[in-house]
């Protein structure tokens, strides 16, 4: 029995002779954050709007539930997905309430003007819904474009680039809608360049270069491109104490200033800090030394380029 | 359902933007000026008489042998000869405003860039189109009977005694109302058609003169006195454009294609 919401399989599209997507697979879980991340032209949106059912793949096939997204079968299955397309795209001379209305109704929601309220409530701006979206500032555009994304209440939702272009409250108010989107058990996939944003929200991560370059949670692609380490500030010189680790045979020790920088597997961090301890160490702090996901992801597009 | 949310958003957005109906006032402004002009003010202002001149004894003929005119002096069945005649601007008025509405709509929504969150809807391509043709549609024909009705009265409070009854026979009825709506039809149509292919509304109202052109035509032909615009003639170009209009809504669909739209719309 499929437990996915989204389940892509082998798709590809091309538009003439250039390949925008090229057998990419993945799935999407209820209730979880899936980052799709890529440079420019890297067929992030042409794999969303493939999601959508809105263009067909050229092959590979993509299910939503257990069901197949066909041409028929496309407009009842959008029901079930929510999107948020790059530009807001809202009719400004509409009212915000107006705007969602619409969409409610283009859903067949029942009670469509109770779906609106919801969502003016859940984006916290019932009390612009009488406002032309014209006269909105850019960040409640777009919590009008995420109240829109979801005023049918679909399971699974698309958004790309939902916070592009945003100051940095708004973006982070964004970031806060994504997260209880999340809370709500709904599948989230989320397309963007900001790697800080999908560090802090993804629960996995795809990187796409036209094919699937990598997938998998941040965590795992650290490790799989990066050697774990152990960063241990001390209240003296570090130096004196990378000799008493170097002795039990911890190898790859750096010392500067304060600070000690160690590979991390050797021994256990509590083993490592009792150590340095017994050897009269001060312990100030001590932290694990990740790589960014943005050395990650220039890491792994490098080693894709190399390939290519 | 789907339609109707979508019509009452087209009519909602247009009566936030008058504007759009600007050159649909002129042109109405106008074809009720022009009859008045030359029937009315003109002679007053020359001290002439319209009877006096052999120009118009075919008129006077014209409406003598019709039953419902008959009693019309002289000077009245020109006067409701000139306003026949000048009726064919009327069909100018729907046509004007649906392409100017119409053109607006598509290409409005491609550049708001709200056609896309649009399309992820259900929404099939007819409910879509469907929606587009009716909100430039409803709006036109409502112009048309509200200047037709102006005209009406313009007639009947600066003519002669029975002009404008006389204007309300089924000549005048076909020309405004069936003629008008179905160029209107086809003249949105094209827009339709055009705007899905355009980024600007401009050049998707270009397209209306394929119809401004024939009425243009129709016009020229009564002045020279090569047409007469007949009720069997309203009846042949009603059929015309019955099947222009069917031709043009199958040619819409196929044109309004999702995916060429979504990857070719910057």
């Amino acid at each position: 029995m499929a437990t996915q919401a989204l389940t892509a399989q082998h798709l590809t599209r091309h538009f003439g002779d250039r390949v925008a997507v090229d057998d990419v697979s993945f799935e999407l879980q209820p209730g979880e954050i899936f980052a799709l991340l890529g440079p420019n032209g890297a067929g992030k949106t042409t794999t969303l709007r493939m999601l959508a059912g809105l263009i067909a793949p050229t092959s590979g096939s993509v299910r939503i539930g257990s069901e197949a997204m066909t041409p028929d079968a496309a407009p009842k299955l959008r029901e079930r997905l929510g999107f948020l397309t790059e530009a807001p795209g809202l009719w400004d001379n509409l009212t915000v309430h107006d705007n969602l209305m619409v969409y409610a109704q283009l859903y067949g929601m029942r009670d469509a003007d109770k779906a609106v309220r919801e969502a003016l409530g859940l984006f916290e701006i019932a009390d612009r819904s009488r406002d032309r979206t014209a006269r909105l500032s850019k960040g409640l555009k777009q919590r009008v474009a995420l109240a829109r994304a979801i005023v049918h209440r679909p399971s699974i939702v698309l958004l790309d680039e939902p916070t592009a272009g945003l100051d940095p409250e708004s973006a982070r108010d964004v970031r806060e809608l994504i997260v209880a989107m999340r809370g709500e058990g709904r599948a989230v996939l989320l397309c963007t360049h900001n790697l800080d944003e999908v560090d802090r929200l993804a629960d996995r991560v795809a990187v796409l270069r036209s094919r699937l370059v990598a997938i998998g949670t941040p965590g795992e692609l650290r490790q799989r491109l990066f050697s774990s380490r152990l960063r241990i500030r001390v209240t003296q010189d570090a130096e004196s104490f990378a000799a008493t680790l170097r002795t039990s045979g911890v190898d790859d020790i750096r010392a500067d200033g304060p600070w000690l920088s160690l590979p991390g597997g050797t021994l256990t961090t509590p083993q490592i800090v009792r150590m340095l301890v017994d050897a009269g160490a001060g312990i100030e702090a001590v932290e694990r030394d990740e790589p960014s996901l943005e050395e990650v992801y220039l890491k792994l597009l490098q080693a894709d380029g190399a390939l290519q | 359902m789907r339609m109707l949310a979508l019509l009452r958003k087209e009519l909602a957005d247009e009566r936030q933007n008058l504007a759009l109906f600007v050159p649909t006032m002129i042109v109405g402004f106008v074809a009720v000026l022009l009859p008045v002009l030359v029937a009315i003010v003109i002679p007053y202002v020359a001290g002439e008489r319209l009877s006096d001149s052999s120009d118009f004894e075919v008129a006077i003929e014209m409406y003598r042998t019709q039953p419902a005119t008959r009693g019309l002096d002289p000077e009245a069945a020109i006067q409701a000869y000139l306003f026949q005649f000048f009726a064919v601007m009327l069909v100018l008025i729907p046509v004007t405003s649906s392409m100017s509405l119409a053109a607006h709509s598509v290409v409005g929504e491609k550049q708001a860039r709200s056609l896309e969150p649009l399309l992820v809807t259900p929404i099939t391509t007819f409910e879509l189109l469907g929606a587009k043709v009716l909100g430039a549609f409803i709006p036109s024909i409502l112009l048309t009977a509200g200047f037709f009705l102006v005209y009406i009265v313009t007639a009947a409070l600066l003519a002669r005694p029975g002009v404008a009854w006389a204007l309300l026979g089924p000549r005048m009825v076909g020309i405004v109302f069936i003629l008008g709506p179905l160029a209107a039809l086809a003249a949105l149509q094209m827009a339709v058609c055009v705007s899905s292919r355009v980024n600007d509304a401009r050049t998707a109202q270009q397209i209306g003169v394929f119809v401004i052109l024939p009425i243009a035509g129709l016009l020229v032909g009564q002045l020279a006195g090569a047409i007469e615009l007949t009720v069997t003639l309203i009846a042949w170009i009603t059929l015309g454009l019955l099947v222009v209009n069917a031709g043009l809504m199958r040619v819409g669909i196929a044109l309004f294609d999702r995916e060429t739209i979504l990857t070719r719309w910057r």
